[in-house]
């Protein structure tokens, strides 16, 4: 019953999966989520990345992505990557090795970067790199 | 007060991640590291900043993760030996551009906390550096252009300084003929009022600063003096911000543009302002002011690229005992004879200044200890051979002088008036009327 347990970091078609859970759900996966709208504006944001980020929901959730709550992705890495595929209108699922800084230690993972051209939501995954 | 301890808890956790959040959303890269690099904490816009720039992709150690922008800080982290400090402060490092983002400026500055921990701040200035830029570049192409002038020449120069082409408004302004391509923009100033390493300083300050700017008398094909302002601006290369970064990363250098101005009616004004703010209200020779800031700029100048400078301190001997014989009034007069020789005896370059009663000090640009022992040594017997002309009479004076040349052991303008000056006394133990200096054997007079 609780199929969304079997969602995987690296799984095929996971943004279409993504968008049917609810926060509690997302909150019982064991990598990070951040999701957003098209105007990088924060609208999930989970458990797991709350407890990595030391962080908690209502100082990230309404703000926008970049600017507010993770600055280390303003770059063309990261944030590039979305603008450049809603302005050719084309899909994005990119996954890449990154730092990110949480609690100001230096973190090593990979980020999953998902948008569809039809869809609002867009998401940042963060697995933790071993 | 069980309940006072949850709710203190609850407080504390909130503090806490008030915190993390002011240190995630600072809009300057943090970083705190072990003295070898090793980062320990680092704040996203630092991360933001350097992952860009980390080849493996971590951000592991700071020193690694910026070595292709800052290759020496590992060298210059191991060469600042005090206990802590500022290791750089705000230095400027370009960064290249990558795919699709533009090059960009960072800011640097690294402090050393104590043995074991250093601090990083990493700041994107691209922006304010473009804009502060092109703000001093207006201004100083209005100043030149639009203030009111009698008539201004332009000039293209190469990369060293030398005039590539000559045209009319050349020929008009100074009467200068084709004949002075090739040569140095020296061509346009009194002899021995500019030095050829002045001439590098001043291109180099155009490519630092954007622009260089120097009133003062130039001089026509016809010997004849005007006075006027020089301004150099670097060219910019097609679709380049700085030459500087071009000349670096290898280009060749687009060479320079020079407005000289001819500001005849300015000049009054000018030389009024500059007076009264640099000058001995006694002699009209330079201030202790204008000592100071001339031999300050001369010294930055040295540690960015060593050249022979050579200081000469000059003191009245028994200067006393002219005043007490004949009064102050003829005491001024000895003082005004005397900075009438040095006038005649130093070349324009040469920065002549009253730094105390009877004191004087003479910085010669680009004159080794030999150079420098031949002049003061030709003041010296001239004074000796010239007395003062007074209203008592010729009055009969002498002064002794000390020499000091600068190198790499002496850190700043005190340490070689210091030795000039020790030098000075040198020569007054000798007897007076002597020159002594480092390696100079007092002559016996």
């Amino acid at each position: 019953m609780n199929t969304h347990l079997a969602l995987e970091f690296a799984q095929t078609d996971i943004l279409n999966h993504l968008v049917a859970l609810d926060a509690a759900e997302l909150d019982a996966l064991d990598f990070g989520v951040i999701g957003m709208g098209a105007d990088t504006v924060v609208r999930d944001y989970n458990a797991l990345e709350s407890k990595f980020a030391g962080l908690s929901k209502e100082r990230v959730i309404g703000h926008p992505l970049f600017t507010v709550v993770a600055p280390c992705m303003n770059n063309f890495m990261v944030a590039q990557r979305f603008e450049d595929a809603a302005a050719a209108g084309a899909a994005l699922d990119t996954t890449l090795d990154y730092v990110l800084t949480l609690r100001m230690r230096p973190v090593k993972v990979q980020l999953r970067l998902l948008a569809e051209p039809g869809s609002e939501r867009r998401f940042v995954l963060v697995n933790r790199r071993l | 007060m069980a309940v006072d301890a949850v709710e203190a808890e609850y407080d504390l956790e909130q503090e806490h991640e008030a915190l993390i959040q002011f240190v995630y959303v600072a809009p300057a890269g943090l970083v705190q590291a072990r003295s070898d690099g090793e980062i320990v904490m680092i704040n996203p816009v630092a991360a933001q900043l350097m992952m860009p720039l980390s080849r493996d992709g971590n951000l592991s150690n700071l020193f690694t993760a910026l070595s292709d922008i800052a290759p020496d800080l590992r060298s210059r982290m191991a060469a600042f030996t005090a206990p802590q400090g500022m290791v750089c402060d705000g230095i400027h490092l370009p960064v290249p551009g990558v795919g699709k983002s533009e090059r960009r400026l960072f800011s640097f500055s690294l402090i050393k906390l104590d043995d074991k921990r250093i601090m990083a701040m990493l700041q994107d200035v691209t922006w304010q550096a473009k804009r502060e830029r092109l703000l001093r570049h207006q201004e100083a192409w209005l100043n030149a252009v639009l203030t009111g002038v009698s008539d201004y020449a332009l000039i293209n120069l190469d990369s060293r300084g030398c005039v590539t082409e000559w045209n009319e408004s050349i020929g008009r302004v100074t009467g200068q003929g084709s004949d002075i391509v090739k040569r140095s923009l020296a061509v346009f100033y009194p002899e021995d009022a500019i030095t050829p390493e002045r001439v590098l300083d001043r291109l180099h300050e155009a490519d630092h600063s954007g622009w260089s700017l120097d009133d003062g008398w130039r001089q026509r094909a016809n010997g004849t003096r005007f006075w006027g302002s020089a301004m150099i601006a670097p060219h910019r290369a097609l679709g380049d911000e700085s030459p500087l970064a071009a000349a670096l990363a290898g280009a060749t250098h687009p060479g320079y543009c020079l407005i000289v101005r001819d500001m005849s009616g300015h000049r009054e004004a000018a030389e009024v302002a500059h007076h009264a703010a640099l000058c001995d209200h006694l002699t009209g020779i330079g201030n202790r002011r204008a000592f100071f800031d001339a031999a300050e700029s001369e010294l930055r100048r040295w540690h960015r690229l060593p050249r022979p400078i050579s200081l000469l301190m000059l003191d009245v001997d028994h200067f006393k005992k002219i005043n007490d014989s004949h009064g102050h009034p003829v005491g001024d007069e000895v003082l005004r004879h005397i900075t009438r020789v040095m006038a005649a005896t130093f070349r324009q370059v040469d920065v002549l200044a009253r730094i105390g009663g009877e004191e004087f000090a003479v910085l010669l640009p680009s004159a080794d200890l030999g150079n420098a022992q031949r002049a003061a040594e030709r003041l010296r017997a001239t004074l000796e051979a010239q007395p003062a002309p007074t209203d008592a009479g010729p009055v009969h004076c002498t002064v002794s002088i000390g020499i000091a040349t600068m190198d790499a052991d002496t850190p700043n303008v005190d340490a070689l008036l210091k030795r000039a000056d020790d030098a000075l006394y040198a020569a007054k133990r000798s007897g007076c009327n002597q020159v002594c200096g480092p390696g100079v054997v007092a002559e016996p007079s």
